[in-house]
């Protein structure tokens, strides 16, 4: 099994979603402002097809 | 034996005279190979270990200085050791050059990393219309005001490389990894395990 190369200076910042939140909530937790979960949601494009459904337990990259 | 003593007093001389001369070629050798040495290590040792070139220069002087007093003995004496250290000097620098490659090479690929997250964050920040509880105004306007000097540290860390100056740029990438880590830490950002070595 190939191992698995992490980059320690990789400099992403992840959230995990808990119960109850939303991307407007964690956008006020490290933006301030709920209004920029757009930003979240563009950064998880990859992962994010809708900005209200997100699950608990779903790693998300904060810009 | 007034004549005698005489005879044994210039033999006495004679001899000390001869003696005395006896050391100062080797002595003169001996500065000549130590300088040899220490001229030929020294150009990529004074990049990387200037303090320990600069303690041969000081030990070559003090041997010269000693020749010129007529002191060959002191002479030989401080200048016997020389060109091993000047091998040993060579060594230094080839290891410190080495330890530079690789701190330059980790913080060259990693910072810029920092620096465009910083950067990012900075920028929705700025859009935010209130910061969260953990930012404090005051701070997050110091750091908006700094990124121009952090974009210019980074560009005169390359320069550094480019023009062959491995220390500067080491040293200047080091300041700028500081400094990011702690925009990244005021800013609650996630600090790269990278960036809290050493």
């Amino acid at each position: 099994m190939a191992e698995e190369k992490t980059d320690a200076w990789d400099a992403t910042q992840w959230h995990e979603v808990k119960k109850g939140e939303t991307l407007w909530k964690i956008a006020e937790t490290y933006y301030g402002d709920g209004s920029l979960y757009t930003k979240i949601f563009e950064a998880n494009r990859d992962t994010l097809k809708d900005p209200n459904l997100i699950k608990v337990g779903q790693k998300l990259r904060i810009p | 034996m007034k004549k005698s003593l005489k005879a044994v007093m210039c033999v006495f001389l004679f001899l000390l005279a001869v003696g005395c001369a006896s050391d100062q070629k080797p002595a003169e050798e001996a500065i000549k190979a130590a300088e040899a040495a220490i001229n030929a290590a020294k150009g990529e040792a004074l990049k990387y270990v200037p303090d320990q070139v600069k303690a041969l220069e000081d030990g070559l002087k003090a041997a010269k200085d000693a020749l010129a007093k007529k002191d060959y003995k002191g002479a030989l004496s401080a200048a016997k050791d020389l060109p091993g250290k000047a091998k040993d000097l060579a060594a230094a620098a080839a290891a410190k050059k080495t330890e530079l490659t690789k701190a330059w090479e980790e913080m060259s690929g990693g910072l810029p990393k920092m620096v465009e997250a910083i950067k990012s964050r900075v920028d929705t920040l700025s859009q935010s219309k209130k910061l969260p509880a953990n930012i404090d105004k005051a701070k997050f306007d110091g750091i908006k005001a700094s990124m121009p000097e952090v974009t210019k540290i980074w560009e005169d860390a390359q320069k550094a490389f480019s023009s062959g100056n491995l220390a500067d740029a080491v040293a200047k990438a080091k300041t700028l990894k500081d400094k990011a880590v702690e925009i990244m830490t005021t800013l609650g950002m996630q600090v790269p395990a990278g960036a809290k070595k050493g």
